[in-house]
């Protein structure tokens, strides 16, 4: 039995809670075998796979529903903040690099304090640190030295899900 | 009929345009001026100057309101380069006027030469007329979605959303549909057949007056159907990128600042659990137990060591170079090798031969290898060698 290339590091990626992205090796292998990965998780393991332009990832059942909030958590505070600050949040976290005192700064001043003190993974410095390189090791920033990161195409993820917030309300409004 | 000279007028517009600037932002906002509201810009001023505005005709009264009249309200709005933007319907209505005029330009082009110069002329107006307000418009929609952008009025979000909606759906594509040459209803469609037809007319028509009319036309064509392509670039690459970007980013701060009002009561986006393989995991067990089958060998293996029971052989060149010196002159080199290894050894191993040929890179023989070069096979075990054929006749000095 013949497997593409890199099937192996596209498994355990995918399987690490990864998200693959456009610019990795592994991406053309999965977008050309789209059709036989998503039967190869969905028969192997009941997971369905999502191949977007910009990032492949896995879904189970079992999701990891606290980091995936903490994670929305921290993009929307992100978010609100630099738009607060009258700077071009989309494209800042579209294209520019964040250095960790800068979002130290963010979080320190932010008017959602309460919020942020009663998370686990975002109360203080040392544990956005930890959680700065969860997001790392699931590529949904790059970091780009010891304290500076950019955000990768993953973020989009979470920015639909923003959209989708909306849409849900006003579908309900009507 | 008016009541002063026309650079009273002007001086008068001059002197008041502050009074004159506040009436007319009033106007923009609520659409007329009402009476308290002039009474109380002219206190305000400490100068009653009511009565020159209605005789100057510069305000109109709307029963017992007043309107600033639209000669006067354009004026200002130009100068001031405050345009609201029109909605296309609106600009729109030139569509007809010009296809009619030019149908009946087409039509008469042989008729009365007075009437066929006059409707050049009012079509050029109207041209002129349409592209002014597209231009107003394309003008009046940057300035409203860079105000957007800088959201100076501090609005909502949602609002944004509701206003960037709107410019889009009701403003910006429509008018660039107006503007949109490959669409055989536009305007735009319709200048370049008018351009087409004053070219060739400019050239052919037998009336002087109409052919001067024609070239007119023809230039303005060539300039506005320029501008009008520049207009529509800066809807589709600036504005419409620009209004949808606002859109978009309003429509996800709404969603986060909704989402951060209760974020443990809200659904998130599933993500992956990831799955790794730890060593107090459930399938410990079984990973442990397929390690350990791997030396589940009942069947005894035994390694024999290999006993050489040949003495390793040494190639001793001394004996060798003695023989071949004895038996000088060799004839065929390589034959000799296979003789000399057979009569010592009975069998010729290759190792040997090989060992044996290289006492012919010896620097003190002489080696002939003939006028023309020939060639021998020697077999040897399995192998056989393609040899040349080499004479050695000297050995040294000897």
């Amino acid at each position: 039995m013949e497997f593409p290339n890199h099937h192996r590091q596209i498994v355990e990626d995918l399987m690490s809670g990864k998200f693959i992205l456009p610019q990795e090796r592994t991406y053309p292998v999965l977008k050309d075998n789209e059709q036989s990965y998503t039967y190869f998780f969905k028969a192997s393991f009941n997971y369905d796979l999502k191949i977007t332009q910009d990032f492949v990832y896995l879904v189970s059942d079992e999701s990891n529903e606290t980091l995936s909030r903490d994670i929305c958590i921290f993009i929307a505070i992100l978010s609100y903040e630099i738009d607060r600050e009258g700077k071009n949040f989309m494209e800042l976290i579209q294209f520019s690099e964040f250095e960790i005192d800068e979002i130290e700064n963010y979080f320190t001043n932010s008017s959602y304090i309460d919020l942020i003190l009663s998370n686990k993974q975002l109360k203080d410095t040392d544990s956005r640190k930890n959680f700065i390189n969860t997001l790392n090791r699931r590529n949904i920033i790059e970091k780009t030295s010891d304290n500076r990161f950019m955000f990768t195409s993953a973020h989009k993820f979470f920015m639909d899900f923003a959209v989708d917030i909306v849409k849900f309300e006003n579908a309900e409004q009507n | 009929m008016m009541k002063a000279e026309p650079r009273t007028i002007l001086r008068f517009l001059l002197e008041y345009f502050e009074i004159i600037n506040e009436l007319y932002e009033i106007q923009s906002k609520d659409s007329v001026i009402t009476f308290e509201a002039l009474n109380e810009i002219i206190t305000k001023h400490k100068t009653d100057i009511k009565q020159q505005l209605i005789d100057y005709k510069i305000l109109n009264s709307v029963n017992d309101n007043f309107e600033i009249r639209t000669v006067y309200y354009n004026l200002i709005e130009f100068i001031l380069s405050e345009f609201k933007p029109m909605l296309p319907e609106t600009i729109e209505k030139y569509h007809v006027s010009i296809a009619e005029l030019f149908r009946k330009i087409k039509d008469n082009i042989n008729g009365d030469k007075i009437i066929l110069n006059q409707r050049l002329t009012d079509l050029a107006g109207e041209i002129r007329a349409f592209y002014e307000m597209v231009e107003k418009n394309t003008i009046s929609l940057l300035n409203e979605t860079r105000e957007l952008k800088a959201n100076v009025k501090k609005i909502d979000y949602r609002e944004k959303i509701v206003r960037a909606s709107r410019w889009i759906d009701e403003y910006i594509i429509p008018l660039n549909k107006i503007l949109d040459i490959n669409h055989s209803a536009s305007i735009a469609n319709k200048l370049y057949d008018i351009s087409e037809f004053s070219n060739k007319h400019r050239l052919v028509c037998d009336d002087e007056n109409t052919r001067v009319l024609f070239e007119k036309l023809y230039f303005q064509m060539i300039q506005v159907n320029d501008n009008l392509l520049r207009q529509s670039k800066i809807l589709t690459t600036e504005l419409l990128p620009l209004i949808e970007r606002i859109r978009t980013e309003s429509i996800i701060l709404t969603g986060w600042i909704t989402f951060l009002k209760n974020p443990y009561k809200q659904k998130v986006p599933k993500i992956f659990e990831g799955k790794r393989t730890n060593i107090y995991s459930k399938n410990t067990f079984f990973n442990a137990s397929e390690l350990f089958e791997q030396f589940k060998n009942d069947t005894a293996v035994y390694f024999e060591e290999e006993i050489n029971t040949d003495e390793k052989w040494i190639f001793d060149k001394e004996f060798f170079t003695e023989k071949l010196k004895s038996n000088l002159p060799v004839t065929d080199f390589f034959k000799w090798c296979n003789k000399t290894l057979k009569e010592e050894y009975k069998k010729v191993e290759i190792e040997k031969f090989f060992a044996l040929t290289t006492l012919a890179f010896d620097e003190d023989i002489q080696r002939d290898f003939g006028k023309k070069p020939e060639f021998d096979k020697i077999k040897i075990n399995d192998l056989t060698l393609t040899v040349p054929k080499i004479t050695i006749t000297k050995y040294g000095i000897s």
